[in-house]
């Protein structure tokens, strides 16, 4: 490495942990205290761009991180939401609960579909969860004790106040991301970064493949099902097709995609453009996910690692810092040896 | 029980040609089409608005389709998939999803959401009726059709010199290039072989089927199922897909009722991809 580009790099790292800190508490400060200044259509779109965010953040620590493309992840919005309208509607159990059993119930059927699903490779695992989904769906339509088609409305969301479903979709928020830093910045997520690399070298360097990607799978699950019952909280009805939807993956990928993959700030990014666009086309929803499509596949084209991408390039900056970052003086030490 | 063998086995010839394009693709470029269903479903609108504006006439109509989707694969394979086909397969996947979800909402802005239908010149006409079996006739050139034409596409890769090139160019892409051979316009003239094939299975889905914006998801899924079956990349493999997925359908809607068959299909599928995640009939792969 030359010394010009060290010259470069160096004052880039130190000007970011300030960025980073000062961004980090006005952020918190903001949405802690938004409530008390937004109005009811602020409150509303942050409660969407928080939740959203969560499932984008899940599919993203999957396919960005643990390299489980999947196109299924929508069985657990579903099986979320259905967790939180039978305990309220049908057990009559605080609705709390139900975010409780959504976090069980999604674990427990994401390491019973583990078995079948991760002897899948590749493309075949993406079929496969996709095809777990759709049979979820279909079973659903079939099941008596779950009301066969026609569903639940979910009349306890309609006794809350938008301020405390807002404050929900916040925790909601705040266990993804924290899960999501916590697990990149340990050693776990580190072996994790490598595994998605390159399997073979990373596995004979230690990393246990399968351990680690059934581990990624089944925190995502739950915390898919958990933002699926507070979206259902949101929704306050729920029927098979919808709630076992495509859709829902549509919006984690595109959200991902267009943020960027494979980083944690890409999620928010995306999903706060994903929101906002789809509230200003409110009235032609067919527009916007048709405008979200094109935008996701020119990004992809352009600028495969989204618009968090394009920000890290040019200015080296990232939120979270779960990059190793390389320590330049090592660079230094071998190219004054090879110089000689 | 004999009309259900005998009705699955007419569905899976319709199936393996819903199904051949995205084994094709599959095979030849490695890439999984997801939009392949969508793409599909195009096709059945594009005849229907030319037989509505244009001719009367629904084979007319079809040959115009072939060449337009044949363009349209043309353009895909060359600006988006073959862009970012370096990047992995994965990519290349989400690309087709982004369309996908960009045509089912553009078709359903254009056409609204409700149900279509192709005239059909078979419709209502049975085949074979007897007190033992009957096959309607839309079924019955269905299969034939499927057949001919895959039939038609093995011999076209196996034995033409442009199937010989584009199969050397899956094969091993860097000797295919050393000697002489563009890949990537290879992967080009493929896509747009298989969107043509594509039309004529959208014209046999739309006469078969009423369809909508949003039915491709669902012939998508058959053709994943097909595939599965018969190996990804294998023309005949998709034949045999098709007839097995379509007989396993009809019987266990003769057992279980109709409202039981798509779980069927799915959990077939689900068995089959955790058992022989490589595809039942597929040779196992060189290491």
């Amino acid at each position: 490495m030359s010394n010009k580009t060290m010259q470069k790099m160096q004052p880039k790292k130190e000007a970011m942990p300030k960025v980073r800190w000062i961004s980090l508490v006005v952020a918190v400060v903001v949405l802690v205290s938004l409530p008390f200044w937004g109005g009811d259509y602020i409150v509303n779109i942050f409660t969407l761009i928080l939740m959203y965010m969560a499932i984008g953040e899940m599919w993203n620590l999957l396919a960005g991180y643990a390299g489980l493309v999947s196109l299924g992840a929508q069985a657990f919005i579903g099986l979320g939401g259905y967790s939180l309208a039978m305990i309220s509607q049908v057990f009559k159990l605080p609705f709390l609960l139900g975010f409780l059993l959504a976090a069980v119930v999604s674990v427990v059927f994401a390491l019973i579909i583990s078995f079948p699903i991760f002897n899948m490779k590749d493309v075949y695992f993406t079929i496969g969860t996709w095809l777990v989904a759709e049979a979820l769906c279909v079973f659903f339509q079939t099941w008596g004790f779950v009301n066969y088609n026609v569903g639940y409305n979910i009349t306890v969301a309609r006794r809350l106040s938008s301020t405390s479903v807002y404050f929900i979709a916040f925790g909601v928020g705040l266990i993804a991301l924290l899960a999501v830093v916590f697990i990149l910045r340990s050693k776990f997520g580190l072996g994790l970064m490598a595994m998605r690399d390159n399997e073979a070298a990373s596995e004979i360097r230690g990393v246990k493949l399968y351990k680690s990607k059934l581990i990624c799978f089944l925190i995502s699950s739950a915390i898919t099902g958990v933002a699926g019952a507070a979206l259902y909280l949101n929704l306050a009805y729920i029927k098979p097709t919808v709630g076992f939807g495509i859709d829902w993956t549509v919006s984690m990928v595109f959200i991902t995609v267009i943020g960027g993959m494979g980083t944690i700030e890409g999620p928010i990014i995306g999903s706060i453009i994903f929101v906002i666009l789809r509230q200003l086309l409110y009235n032609f929803s067919g527009f916007s996910m048709l405008i979200l499509g094109v935008i996701a596949v020119v990004m992809i084209l352009v600028a495969p690692k989204g618009i968090m991408g394009l920000i890290n390039n040019k200015t080296g900056f990232d939120l979270f810092g779960v990059k190793r970052k390389v320590k330049i003086s090592d660079f230094a030490g071998i190219d004054a040896a090879s110089a000689e | 029980m004999l009309q259900a063998v005998i009705t699955g086995l007419l569905l899976g010839g319709l199936y393996a040609l819903i199904g051949v394009g995205l084994s094709l693709i599959f095979g030849i470029v490695k890439v999984t089409n997801i939009a392949h269903g969508d793409l599909m479903i195009v096709a059945t609108f594009f005849i229907m608005v030319i037989i509505q504006h244009i001719v009367g006439n629904i084979y007319l109509a079809l040959a115009i389709t072939i060449v337009i989707m044949a363009i349209l694969g043309f353009l895909i394979q060359k600006f988006l998939i073959n862009t970012v086909i370096d990047q992995g397969a994965e990519t290349a996947m989400l690309v087709m999803f982004g369309l996908s979800i960009a045509i089912k909402n553009a078709l359903t802005l254009i056409f609204g959401a409700g149900n279509n239908a192709l005239p059909s010149p078979v419709k209502g006409i049975n085949f074979i009726k007897s007190e033992l079996v009957s096959i309607s006739g839309q079924y019955a050139v269905n299969f034939i059709v499927a057949v001919v034409l895959i039939v038609g596409l093995a011999l076209l890769m196996d034995k033409t010199p442009l199937g010989r090139s584009i199969r050397a160019a899956s094969s091993d892409t860097m000797a295919a290039e050393l000697m002489g051979i563009n890949t990537k316009s290879m992967y080009v003239w493929a896509m747009a072989i298989t969107m043509g094939a594509t039309a004529v299975a959208g014209m046999l889905v739309g006469q078969t089927y009423s369809f909508f914006p949003y039915t491709g998801t669902q012939f998508l899924i058959i053709a994943f199922g097909v595939v599965v079956i018969g190996g990804m990349g294998s023309i005949f493999g998709t034949l045999i897909g098709g007839a097995i997925l379509g007989m396993a359908q009809m019987i266990a809607a003769y057992f279980l009722g109709t409202a039981y068959q798509t779980l069927a299909g799915y959990v077939i599928l689900l068995i089959l991809l955790t058992v022989r995640p490589q595809g039942l009939l597929s040779k196992k792969m060189r290491k």
